[in-house]
């Protein structure tokens, strides 16, 4: 919110610069990636990658107000089935399915969070895992329309060319518009609102804000754009099955958020592209991801309590450290 | 009149907490509550902010019955308050939590919240403003970028006096606002309590520590969930009544 950061001491304007200049230096690196990597096979990593950004940012912007969305998975499948069932079986343009996935999912999030949203927060955790198991089910049993257990095949997609490059940067895109809108809720009195009631939700209540409005919101705006991830996924991929979506894959969010930094914005970002993009990237290395992620975990638990965007803080604070030792001796 | 209350009552499954109280406050008063431990003060509070719903009764404020209504439609209201146990948002610095409890006057919508417009922006830059002024008045100015969490006991009572006054109440309900503080805290707090009262807001306080009588216009003395006596302070300090139910079983200062 403006005054919180008008509270904050001047030395963070000239961080702000530094910060906007290594912002400028990462989008550009962003841009040449299809130059650097002309492999079909890395730029997909990417494209999935961009994906489950946007699923771990918004999973972590739910995370904020204190509720754990148990069920982040399963509503990026709600969003995949809903763009690919419409754009396939009622013809509408996976542009435009992609968009109502996105409705759609919020519009679930809010249904399955308003009744539990007066009751702590824990009971979101609760009534989003049955959610979660009980969408899966639904979409397997579903077998005419979602294609059940083997899936739902010959998705129409957004672009009719064989090529990668036109989803890289269109996806990039839709990730860094949905970040720059993640970011603004967080930063505005809306974000901080969700932060106090996680904090203390008596306290909160006592000086005007509604715990159940807030909370219903953080759910609301999470799953649209975790149902906007899903309908990017289905019109990329042609191809989708329940097993993309069950719980072991919302575990992972959790890994990439936590891992990444919780308390940070850009955690869940970090997070997913460690976990995610290189243990793929270097495909040799791909059956030993759980035994990487496991021991960035222990890292992290012990030596970075909050996430991997805490280090550079942490070398910058020890490389000063050191220039001022030396320099008193 | 600014607050009325009627046959105020609330079981705890068989344990009536607070049984058929009967209270007028009258609009600028400053207004003890005191009683044993147990004999349901914080109760009443939780009835009046809506915090737990009453069994039985009926709470007015300037005429309007608020009974049943949600704690953040009753802060909207004007009706501010501290907690015993004062809960915090401790992650928050000192000032941030007092920017935080600004949520009512003024509020921004989501739009221009959301754009970061100049409305947003103006409401935001008096908010700052109003919250430094309110640190300065409980004297908390000096440790405004410092986590709530690492705060002394006293600052964080008196953080919680601040937080409450961002509502901008007309009516102020402080539960043990001097409880556990050192005695300078406790004569800081009392002038910032009697400053809050000078600028018209009505007060209704709990306290065990006798020394708060000084300030209240007017005493309520409750046990077992049920009015006893009421009276000024001086009645009070003599009645034989509230020696036996509380003064007689010792100056008690839990919490
Ligand atoms: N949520 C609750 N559930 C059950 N019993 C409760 C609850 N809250 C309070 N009580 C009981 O109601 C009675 C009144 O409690 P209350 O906290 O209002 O007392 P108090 O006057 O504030 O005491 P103290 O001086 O110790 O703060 C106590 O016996 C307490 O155990
Ligand atoms: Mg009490």
């Amino acid at each position: 919110m403006g005054s919180m950061i008008a509270a904050r001491d001047s030395s963070s304007r000239r961080k702000n610069y530094t910060q906007i200049i290594l912002y400028g230096i990462l989008i550009c690196f962003l841009l040449f990636i299809p130059l650097f990597f002309q492999s079909p096979y890395v730029l997909h990593l990417f494209i999935l990658t961009l994906v489950y950004i946007i699923a771990a940012a918004s999973m972590r912007f739910i995370m904020t107000s204190g509720q754990i969305p148990l069920a982040h998975a399963a509503f990026l499948g709600l969003g995949a089935y809903v763009s690919a069932v419409l754009s396939k079986h009622v013809g509408l343009s996976p542009w435009l399915s992609l968009f109502i996935a996105a409705f759609v999912a919020m519009g679930v999030g809010i249904f399955i969070s308003f009744p539990f949203a007066r009751l702590k927060a824990f009971y979101y955790a609760m009534v989003s895992l049955f959610f979660g198991v009980g969408l899966l089910q639904a979409i397997e049993s579903l077998g005419k329309l979602t294609g059940g257990l083997a899936g739902i095949t010959a998705i129409p997609t957004l672009f009719n060319t064989a090529s990668k490059v036109p989803y890289y940067y269109c996806f990039l895109a839709l990730t860094l518009v949905s970040l720059v809108i993640l970011y603004r809720f967080e930063v505005s009195r809306i974000g901080w609102n969700l932060k106090a009631i996680d904090q203390s939700y008596l306290v909160s209540s006592s000086v005007g804000i509604s715990e159940v409005k807030y909370r219903v919101l953080a759910v609301a705006i999470g799953c649209f754009f975790v149902g906007l991830a899903g309908g990017m996924y289905a019109n990329y991929n042609v191809t989708l099955s329940p097993s993309s979506f069950d719980s072991s894959v919302t575990l992972w969010m959790i890994i990439y958020v936590t891992i990444g930094g919780m308390n940070n914005f850009s955690g869940p970002i970090i997070g997913t592209a460690v976990l995610f993009l290189i243990p793929q990237y270097f495909s040799g290395l791909k059956q030993y991801a759980p035994f990487i992620s496991a021991a960035i975990l222990f890292l992290v638990i012990f030596m970075f309590r909050n996430g991997l965007v805490c280090i550079p803080g942490l070398l910058m604070a020890f490389y000063k450290r050191k220039k001022s030792t030396s320099k008193s001796r | 009149m600014i607050l009325e209350i009627n046959g105020l009552t609330k079981n705890f499954g068989g344990l009536t907490a607070v049984s058929g109280i009967d209270i007028k406050v009258n609009d600028g008063e400053v207004l003890g509550l005191i009683g044993p431990n147990g004999a349901g003060k914080s109760t009443f509070f939780n009835l009046i902010t809506g915090v737990i719903p009453p069994t039985k009764g009926k709470i007015i404020f300037k005429g309007k019955d608020i009974t049943g209504k949600r704690p953040h439609e009753i802060a909207e209201l004007g009706i501010g308050r501290t907690f015993q146990l004062n809960p915090l948002f401790p992650n928050f610095t000192v000032l941030q939590n007092v920017i935080s409890s600004f949520q009512i006057r003024p509020r921004s919508n989501w739009l221009d919240t959301f754009f970061n417009t100049p409305v947003y922006r103006k409401n935001e830059a008096y908010i700052l403003e109003q919250s430094l002024e309110i640190l300065n008045l409980v004297g908390l100015y000096k440790v405004k970028d410092e986590l709530a969490k690492n705060q002394p006991h006293g600052y964080q009572k008196m953080l919680g006096v601040a937080r409450a006054l961002a509502i901008k109440p007309s009516l102020l309900l402080l539960d043990e606002p001097i409880a556990g503080m050192n005695p300078d805290e406790i004569d800081n707090t009392i002038e910032a309590i009697k400053r809050t009262s000078q600028r018209g807001v009505t007060i209704i306080l709990v306290e065990h520590n006798m020394k708060i009588l000084e300030i209240c216009n007017r005493v309520v003395v409750i046990n077992f969930g049920q009015k006893i006596v009421e009276g000024s302070p001086q009645e009070i300090k003599e009645n034989p009544e509230v020696i036996r139910a509380y003064l007689g079983s010792g100056h008690d200062t839990k919490h």
